[in-house]
């Protein structure tokens, strides 16, 4: 048992010495950098456990000072009040059915800082690769793009004009206040493209501004010949040994600039003039016998490079930020047979009302209502239009009609001046939203309304739901939008009656009204059921203040959902709003009952999938009322049985809403309550868009085929949201029906909706991208998040319309042919079998995100997984932005017994991460202690001969022996390691998008097997009882490639 | 054997009816004519009566020994049946979209049929009242 001791872990040894000098050098760090949180302080009192110390802990009271000596910055989303100034996090003070050790406020100390308290370095930190501006900056270091600039752009920079007469000038951008002139205006060569007028002055660069005008024929052999000087036809025999060799164009014609256009990278000029006719290039990488590079996983996309002067305005915020929008195809294929040929998928992954964190840009808002929109195609004008007529028309940039420039663009009416109009905020970003005049309104703005729908029958108060729900609802009542004091707040209970709440602002205590009629719903009384939540706001503080005790002794386990649902829709459908649903059993009263279809001797089976789909048409039906009425549902299941997810998650499926999940929730574990209580209080209090549509545009030639993601399909290319729910994601599929002409397509997303503070807006989001003919610079361009997302999408829809082996199936195919495609299109070795299996460098991780996308707890093949569990993973799957749904896919796993010395401490950008380890479980030492996290749970793995010294200052027991497996909290304990550690989950549990809070468990090596089995089928590089291993899966890929790349090999020679 | 045949007739004309106005209706779904809620409900009103007409035409036919006449039509009937059986034959407004193309092709296919039978009943129709002259 005594074996493998190492060196440079202080925990391999027993009883260690070797730890505590780390202790003592450890704190120097911080110590180092000014006045650290972890600052070492008397011992707690005894008695006080350390996981129930008060927040007003004297560690954590010398706070409002960051490392850095500056104040702290509120952090949580945007919309909440200041840490110090808000109320306690919900649930913190014990209600009635709690343990009165529960504090869901020991939530602050977990990470050892307030959630709300981090310095304001660390948003940035957690995200790199989705901030503005970094589409053309940030790159992966080894990733040359840009090497095979053409010859043709070398020489348009020597040769471009002055950059006064540039449009990418900054004097272009802004002259002179007060002295406009239309000349002045319009960049000289824009309107020397309208007026026709020497084009030879500018031989290299206009082309792209006017591609596709009149006026620029003569102009375009030039520029389609350039890059087939380089570039020969997909399908080729000299494409093999081209891309074969892909540094002969750097060198031949890019290697001087090189140096220079790099440097340029990180200067704004220089991200619109770097584009060109230049490609993407392909660095092929073989991925056999090498482990996968999963720091790449936070890589960005791969750049897009747009012809030089797409955007009539430099700003490097012109095209869309691939966090509210990223193509799964960076190049657009100018045909549909490219297209297919080149086996990727196409599509669109949009997150258009995604939260802005500490760091990000808020949305530009362009408050004067001059809505610039073609006549024809309705699209809004953009950074991509350009400007015809001396600027008095523009041009579509999707359909090329003339339009009027409107009159008052160039006019600001708060001053009543002339304005200039290249600093409007539309020609300027891509993530843009308008206030819209009354011709976008049916009817005025809707105030945001809640309507709690709570099962209080006999399991739902036993769990403690209805107390926990209460108390949360009553502390968030301050968070809730509500700032111009509009917001309606309504409550129906449920068991086997519904009971209503009258809730008159003039009454001390509500009313509460009985419908025991349940057949035919009808509501008691015609007003003070749905009140203004200002007005009334004691009564509701009275009724949430008792909600809890109120069903203290019931014994009904009956519960009439369904009835509770159409009520609740017959009170709010006038207006529209929320339905959020709190529900603990299965309704078994019609309509809407459900039975426990749950059949263990099911799963595994082909017959799985039908207990994947609604069992109950009411649901989906009901689904679709809401949706006309602009009513969202929103269901919270918290069950300790069966809770038929599939059926009920198809009301959020259809309205905007989400699903969330909590099996075996039990209040009685503060774990539990606190995690529900997190997530239900930041669900509330987070922004909601109401009464929305979007609708995605598209340049000629290319439809929008398919959706994914919660919504109803309105219109063959309209989507109905009710609510559009904060960090959701869409994705959409986009067929090319027609061959592309254009130089770039361009993708515009608007979403119409209602703001929570009753303004009518629009965000438009427009994502421009150019079009290539060779398969090479598709493949160069191919985004593996983006295709990752949109591949689990539709796995997603595939398992719920026929099967899930035939999801795992088309999946396991479309890798071999990406790959197969990639082999004999793009390599040397055409056809027959070659020991390597070879990818480009932007896809290396493809495979193994499928891989871990098969293994998942979605899709994966096996008899053991709860079906609830199941449906709640394709929920998820088909609603998380990418920046949650990669590590969902591939968990972050980081050792913590041997991590480096500034891990978990501040740095720069806040609390410094472990560096992450493959998902091998070769990597799982005896001794060690592993951290393991995919967005939705987090894992400590022990080892078995694990320290004692650990043992003690982690989880504060004295050896393996004594430590307890499960969900836990982790204590807070007076040592560096432990405020690493907690710093470490702290910092996990808020780096990323959405309300989630993770549980915590402690799995131990010899412990509860299906603890332990759980977390290993998170090593998706290791073969788990069915699914191969990462290895096995690439040389699986690559038999089967083969076998059907040969015939199509041997019809090539 | 007159009166038969014009019953023939009439059920025949009748689903060709209904079929008719169901294609016109998915053209005017993909045009934005019609919302697909209110499609759907238009349309599901009609799918059991439709079915129902269908299997009491085979049945007559049956009943009235036309035996080539009501083998194909049990063929019909026995899709029809299975659809209802395996909860796929109403119209569901949340996957219209994705389903819209099936459900054309399936229109077509069934008016051809319909058409085919239509023309055949009138031979028939046509072959009784010259037998019975």
């Amino acid at each position: 048992m005594a074996n493998l001791p190492t060196q440079q872990t202080p925990y391999n040894r027993p009883p260690s010495p070797n730890f505590r000098p780390m202790q003592n050098n450890d704190p120097s760090q911080p110590v180092q950098r000014g006045p650290s949180p972890y600052r070492p302080h008397p011992p707690v009192p005894g008695g006080v456990s350390p996981n129930q110390r008060p927040v007003t802990d004297p560690r954590y009271s010398n706070q409002p000072l960051s490392p850095f000596g500056r104040p702290y910055t509120p952090l949580g989303p945007p919309g909440l009040p200041n840490p110090q100034t808000r109320p306690p996090p919900p649930g913190v003070s014990p209600s009635p059915p709690l343990p009165t050790g529960f504090r869901p406020s020991s939530n602050i100390p977990h990470s050892g800082v307030s959630p709300a308290g981090f310095p304001p370095g660390i948003r940035p930190s957690v995200s790199p690769s989705y901030r503005p501006g970094q589409i053309q900056q940030g790159r992966p270091p080894s990733y040359p793009v840009q090497q095979t600039t053409s010859a043709n752009y070398q020489i348009m920079q020597s040769n471009s004009p002055p950059p006064v007469e540039s449009p990418v000038s900054p004097t272009g951008t802004s002259p002179p206040i007060g002295a406009h002139k239309p000349k002045r205006l319009y960049p000289k060569q824009i309107n020397e493209a309208y007026t026709e007028t020497s084009y030879e002055q500018y031989p290299t660069f206009t082309p792209a501004v006017t591609a596709g005008i009149t006026g620029s024929q003569q102009l375009q052999p030039s520029i389609q010949q350039q890059p087939s000087q380089f570039f020969t036809p997909a399908g080729d025999q000299n494409y093999a040994s081209t891309t074969a060799a892909p540094t002969q164009y750097g060198q031949q014609f890019s290697q001087p600039q090189q140096p220079s256009s790099m440097a340029g990278m990180t200067n704004q000029f220089s991200n619109m003039g770097l584009g060109g006719p230049s490609q993407s290039q392909l660095v092929p990488t073989h991925l056999i016998g090498i482990p996968p590079n999963i720091m790449d996983l936070d890589a960005p996309p791969p750049t897009i490079n747009l012809p030089l002067n797409t955007s009539v305005t430099p700003s490097d915020k012109a095209n869309c930020d691939p966090s509210y929008k990223r193509s799964t195809l960076n190049t657009i294929p100018a045909t549909s047979s490219l297209l297919s040929k080149s086996r990727l998928p196409l599509g669109l992954v949009i997150t258009p009302y995604r939260s802005l964190k500490e760091g990000d840009d808020p949305v530009p808002v362009v408050t004067d209502t001059v809505i610039a929109r073609c006549r024809r195609c309705r699209t809004y004008i953009n950074p991509f239009v350009t400007f015809a007529e001396g600027g008095q028309k523009w041009k579509c940039n999707m359909c090329f009609l003339l339009n009027e420039v409107p009159q008052q663009f160039d006019w600001d009416i708060q001053t009543n001046k002339q304005a200039d109009r290249w600093k409007r905020a539309e020609l300027n970003h891509a993530v843009v939203e308008f206030v819209a005049p009354t011709e976008y309104m049916v009817r005025p703005p809707q105030p945001p309304v809640y309507l709690f729908v709570i099962d209080v029958s006999y399991p739902a108060v036993q769990s403690g739901v209805v107390a926990t729900a209460a108390r949360t609802i009553l502390e968030s009542l301050d968070r809730i939008p509500n700032e111009e004091n509009r917001t309606k707040i309504g409550f129906i209970t449920v068991d086997t009656s519904l009971h209503f709440y009258s809730l008159n602002s003039n009454a001390s205590v509500p009313q509460m009204l009985v419908v025991s009629d349940i057949e035919d719903v009808f509501l008691p009384q015609p007003d003070d059921l749905l009140v203004n939540l200002t007005e009334a706001r004691t009564v509701v503080e009275s009724l949430l203040g008792s909600l809890g005790d109120m069903f203290k002794d019931t014994q009904t386990v009956g519960n009439a959902l369904g009835s509770a649902l159409l009520a609740g829709f017959k009170l709010i459908s006038p207006i529209g709003g929320k339905i959020v649903v709190l529900q603990s059993s299965l309704p078994n009263i019609n309509p809407g009952s459900l039975k426990a279809r749950d059949d263990p001797k099911m799963l595994g089976t082909p017959k799985e999938s039908s207990l994947l789909q609604s069992a109950d048409p009411f649901y989906k039906k009901f689904a679709v009322d809401c949706s006309r009425s602009q009513v969202c549902v929103d269901m919270f299941l918290l069950g300790s049985q069966y809770s038929d997810v599939a059926t009920l998650g198809c009301c959020p499926r259809y309205t905007g809403g989400q699903t969330y999940f909590y099996p075996a929730f039990n209040a009685g574990r503060s774990e539990d309550a606190l995690k529900f209580a997190h997530e239900f209080a930041e669900f509330l209090a987070s922004p909601i868009a109401l009464e929305a549509v979007m609708r995605v545009r598209a340049s000629k030639g290319i439809r929008m085929s398919a959706f994914h993601g919660n919504f109803f399909v309105r219109q063959t290319d309209l989507l109905a949201l009710p609510n559009v729910s904060r960090d959701h994601s869409y994705t959409i599929e986009v067929d090319i029906e027609e061959n592309i002409t254009t130089q770039t397509v361009c993708f515009q997303t608007a979403l119409l909706h209602t703001t929570c503070f009753g303004e009518r807006r629009i965000r438009v989001l427009t994502l421009a991208l150019p079009v290539t003919n060779s398969i090479s610079e598709l493949f160069a361009s191919a985004d593996q998040v983006a295709i990752t997302t949109l591949l689990a999408n539709k796995a997603v829809e595939r398992s719920l319309s026929s099967k899930l082996e035939d999801a795992r199936d088309a999946l396991t195919n479309k890798m071999i042919d990406i790959l197969g495609v990639y082999k004999s299109a793009l390599t040397s070795s055409q056809s027959g079998a070659s020991p390597q299996l070879q990818i480009c460098n932007n896809l290396k991780l493809l495979p193994l995100l499928s891989l871990g996308l098969l293994k998942h707890v979605g899709l994966r093949a096996s008899s053991q997984i709860p079906t609830d569990l199941r449906s709640y993973a394709m929920c998820l799957l088909t609603t998380m932005p990418s920046q949650l749904l990669i590590p969902y896919l591939h968990p972050r796993f980081y050792s913590l017994h041997n991590m480096s010395q500034e891990a978990g401490t501040y740095g720069t950008e806040g609390i410094i991460m472990p560096r992450p380890f493959n998902l091998s479980s070769e990597k799982l030492e005896r001794h060690g202690a592993y951290l393991l996290e995919d967005s939705q749970n987090i894992f400590i793995w022990i080892g078995k001969q694990v320290s004692p010294q650990l043992c003690m200052d982690l989880l504060d027991v004295r050896s393996y022996e004594e430590i307890r497996a499960g969900k836990v909290t982790l204590p807070q304990l007076d040592n560096v390691f432990s405020q690493r550690v907690n710093a470490i989950i702290g910092k996990t549990r808020e780096m990323r998008r959405g309300v989630y809070y993770p549980h915590l468990y402690i799995i131990k090596e010899d412990g509860d097997p299906s603890l332990r089995l759980w977390f290993l089928s998170h090593i998706i590089e290791d073969r788990t009882d069915t699914v191969m291993s990462y290895p096995q899966w690439l040389a699986h890929l690559k038999d089967k490639m083969v076998e059907q790349v040969s015939p199509i090999g041997r019809f090539y020679y | 054997m007159p009166g038969e045949a014009m019953l023939f007739l009439f059920g025949t004309i009748m689903a060709a009816i209904l079929l008719f106005s169901m294609t016109i209706m998915f053209s005017d779904l993909e045009c934005d004519y019609i919302n697909p809620i209110d499609l759907c409900n238009k349309l599901n009103q009609f799918v059991l009566p439709e079915m129902m007409a269908h299997a009491f035409l085979t049945f007559m036919l049956i009943i009235n020994g036309s035996w080539f006449a009501g083998a194909i039509n049990l063929v019909l009937v026995a899709y029809n049946v299975n659809r209802v059986m395996n909860n796929r034959h109403m119209y569901d407004a949340t996957e219209i979209f994705r389903t819209i193309g099936q459900h054309k092709t399936e229109c077509f296919a069934k008016l051809g049929f319909y058409l085919i039978s239509f023309f055949y009943y009138l031979y028939r129709m046509i072959v009784a009242l010259i037998d019975e002259s």
